[in-house]
């Protein structure tokens, strides 16, 4: 039982509140991805979850044990650092063991632990080269080496992956969802790339501005965002906003020609809104009117479309397929209504 | 590049640099090359300084005589315990160097440095008179031994202290940044400001020291003409003044290891001590390398403490190599045979910096 409960996690730096009353729960071997724009405090978050910040307010327990005060070293957990903080003087091998050398365990049985996460990342080949002489990839993986050998109940990674070229990315991303499978540890990730956190979470953590915007599974997030900003951060290319407002108990959407039908129960007229639509629910129509296509990119599996409506606003539609649409064209916009969100335009909450 | 009208001379990349270095090279070869030789030149005659500069031709070629005449004696010997503590902790040294490499705990470089300086440790201290020999000259080992230990106790002194204060010192609070200033102010002071303050320091009756001293009930220790202690009275204010330099450096090597070092090493269990130790002494290696050479090549050169505080007494115990070749020089007017120490010093610095040079450019495996 290795979970991770937060309770009313408050961080400041002298009058500044960078955190603001956090409540989290995060269950045994699951895989919680904090996700936000920089500045959200995701990696002051999980700092404060590795010790490596005081908590300002609230409590942290880890495996039920009380934590909020404990040192780094005490908690039971193991980071992997955006920039691998591997000891530059140690041998890979060393660099594995060394935790485990400073809390007295004898070197035999160290051996045997680097031994069996070094064969767990094939990195049996590597265990006597200093970090210099390793690839970006090599360092990432001993870096996830050193974590394993701990064995802790809870693996913290701040942006790791965020220091390696596109390719390799991929590559990580997969053999960290698959490290997951295998040991089956609690694992908390920091990133600001909404692809990583869709792609290994089981549960995904928006955060913006120091406080909790959502919290659920990717694909609960990415069919039922709570508000305007989870919807239009998770779901690449981004989802596309219309401004509008209530009227006569319909829709008025400034862009759109004919107000789209919904069944939403709307709030009184006037009332500010915002129409949203992903990408991948519309489609180009050539034949019809209202947007100027600005340009076309054609990535072969997928295109995208970046639209001009008359009121200024733009709007990217992913079209499936090779696209034979040429730019300038003035084209107009299908999309079934019920796919679309819509939010209030001044508190950016959801209307159901 | 296409030219200018206006432009007559068009410089290649290479001439330009010439005419760069030149100035340099100028008063280089002038103020240090020239001199060197010439230096070199004067060891290998017997050279009054008076007489020369009265007639130019009251120099007598000498060859090698001034540094047999220097450095040797009548029946000189050798023995493999003439000096038993030296060479012993020599031979301790050779076999330590050799089961270092062997078990692959330090580099060929650092091996092979060691076990030269352990050779040398054995065998030289090994010379002396047979019966009825004596040296020509008897005071220039026993001041070459007098350098060697300044040196060995302040190069470590000055390291050690630095070390420490810039570990202490290394943070962004105000206060840090104003004792790291205080820290560094003595080290612009000039030699007799230093001896000055120091020997005030020192002085048995209103000495700060002193005081203290009789404070706790002590007597007070005179420092400076009292043999066990003049040599150690020097080293601490040598210490004092030559901190600021390394102090500056271990900061910058210390600002280089990154902070993620040591929030890795937090979850790892080692803070504090442990983390001094494991994380920050590792990373340091190469800036300890150089402040410790630096700091040997500068002291063998130790002049004004000894000159001013000690006038390298009492009974000779704090006579250090420069003061020795000043003396010969300029008061007992002997050119030749101060010039050929002059260059025994040359080559015990110069090794320094080779060893400098070539650790600088190691690359650490």
């Amino acid at each position: 039982m290795s979970g991770v409960q937060l309770q009313n996690i408050t961080k400041t730096y002298g009058n500044v509140q960078v955190i603001h009353g956090i409540d989290l729960s995060i269950s045994d071997g699951e895989f919680c991805v904090f996700v936000g724009p920089s500045g959200c405090g995701k990696s002051t978050l999980m700092r404060m979850v590795a010790g490596l910040e005081k908590t300002t307010g609230g409590s942290i327990n880890i495996g039920g044990r009380e934590v909020t005060r404990l040192d780094p070293s005490q908690r039971g957990v193991a980071m992997v650092f955006q920039t691998y903080a591997l000891y530059p003087h140690m041998t890979v091998a060393e660099n594995m063991g060394f935790g485990l050398k400073m809390n007295g365990m004898p070197k035999a049985e160290v051996a045997e632990k680097v031994n069996e996460a070094a064969r767990i990342l094939q990195l049996e080949p590597l265990l006597d080269r200093k970090p210099k002489a390793l690839s970006g990839g090599q360092r990432q993986r001993v870096a996830i080496g050193r974590t394993i050998v701990r064995g802790p109940e809870v693996f913290l990674f701040d942006e790791p992956l965020s220091n390696l070229d596109a390719e390799l990315r991929v590559d990580m991303r997969v053999e960290i969802a698959k490290l997951h499978k295998q040991i089956g540890a609690t694992m908390i990730y920091v990133t600001h790339d909404q692809v990583e956190a869709m792609t290994l979470a089981d549960k995904i953590v928006v955060l913006r501005a120091g406080r909790v915007e959502q919290v659920g599974a990717p694909m609960d997030l990415y069919n039922d965002p709570d508000n305007r900003f989870v919807a239009g951060f998770i779901g690449s290319p981004a989802m596309n906003f219309l401004k509008g407002q209530v009227e006569d108990g319909g829709l008025a959407i400034s862009a759109l020609d004919s107000a789209p039908a919904t069944d939403l129960r709307l709030p009184a007229d006037g009332t500010g809104v915002e129409f949203g639509l992903r990408p991948e629910h519309m489609r180009v129509d050539p034949a019809g009117r209202g947007f100027r296509l600005d340009l076309v990119e054609k990535l072969g599996g997928v295109s995208y479309a970046y639209l001009e409506a008359r009121t200024g606003e733009r709007l990217v539609v992913a079209e499936s397929g090779e696209s034979d649409l040429v730019d300038d064209m003035e084209v107009g916009l299908s999309f079934d209504p019920a796919q679309a969100f819509l939010f209030d335009a001044q508190t950016g909450k959801r209307i159901r | 590049m296409p030219r200018h009208p206006g432009q007559r001379f068009a410089l290649s990349q290479r001439q330009a640099a010439v005419v760069l270095l030149l100035p340099f090279l100028a008063v280089y070869g002038l103020f240090l090359v020239y001199p060197f030789f010439k230096g070199v030149w004067i060891s290998l005659h017997d050279w009054n300084l008076m007489e020369v500069a009265f007639n130019p031709d009251a120099k007598a070629y000498v060859g090698l005589e001034n540094y047999e005449r220097v450095m040797w004696g009548r029946n000189i010997v050798w023995g493999a315990l003439a000096s038993p503590v030296l060479q012993i902790i020599g031979l301790i040294g050779v076999c330590l160097s050799l089961f270092l490499h062997r078990t692959g705990r330090a580099g060929r470089t650092t091996a092979l440095t060691m076990g030269i300086a352990a050779v040398l440790l054995f065998v030289l201290p090994g010379f002396h008179p047979g019966e009825e020999g004596r040296w020509f000259d008897r005071r220039f080992w026993p001041t070459v031994g007098n350098t060697i230990l300044f040196v060995g106790l302040a190069v470590p002194g000055v390291t050690v202290t630095a070390l420490l204060l810039a570990a202490a010192l290394n943070g962004e609070t105000r206060a840090k940044a104003t004792l790291r200033t205080l820290f560094f102010l003595s080290q612009v002071l000039s030699v007799t400001v230093v001896t000055l303050i120091w020997q005030i320091m020192f002085s048995p009756r209103q000495g700060l020291i002193a005081n203290l001293t009789e404070l706790f009930g002590g007597t007070p220790i005179t420092w400076l003409t009292a043999e066990g202690f003049a040599m150690a009275a020097i080293v601490i204010a040598t210490i004092w003044w030559s901190l600021g330099i390394a102090m500056i450096l271990f900061l910058a090597g210390l600002q280089d290891i990154s902070k993620d070092l040591y929030e890795a090493a937090a979850l790892d269990n080692a803070t504090g001590t442990q983390a001094f130790w494991h994380i920050t002494l590792p990373n340091l290696k190469r800036t300890i390398t150089v402040v410790v050479v630096l700091q040997i090549i500068l002291h063998f050169q130790v002049f004004g403490q000894s000159h001013l505080m000690t006038n390298g007494g009492p009974n000779d115990s704090t006579q250090v190599l420069v003061r020795y070749i000043y003396q010969t020089a300029f008061r007992d007017s002997d050119l030749g045979r101060a010039s050929a120490m002059a260059v025994f010093l040359f080559v015990i610095m110069g090794s320094f910096s080779i060893l400098q040079f070539v650790l600088g450019r190691e690359k650490d495996q």
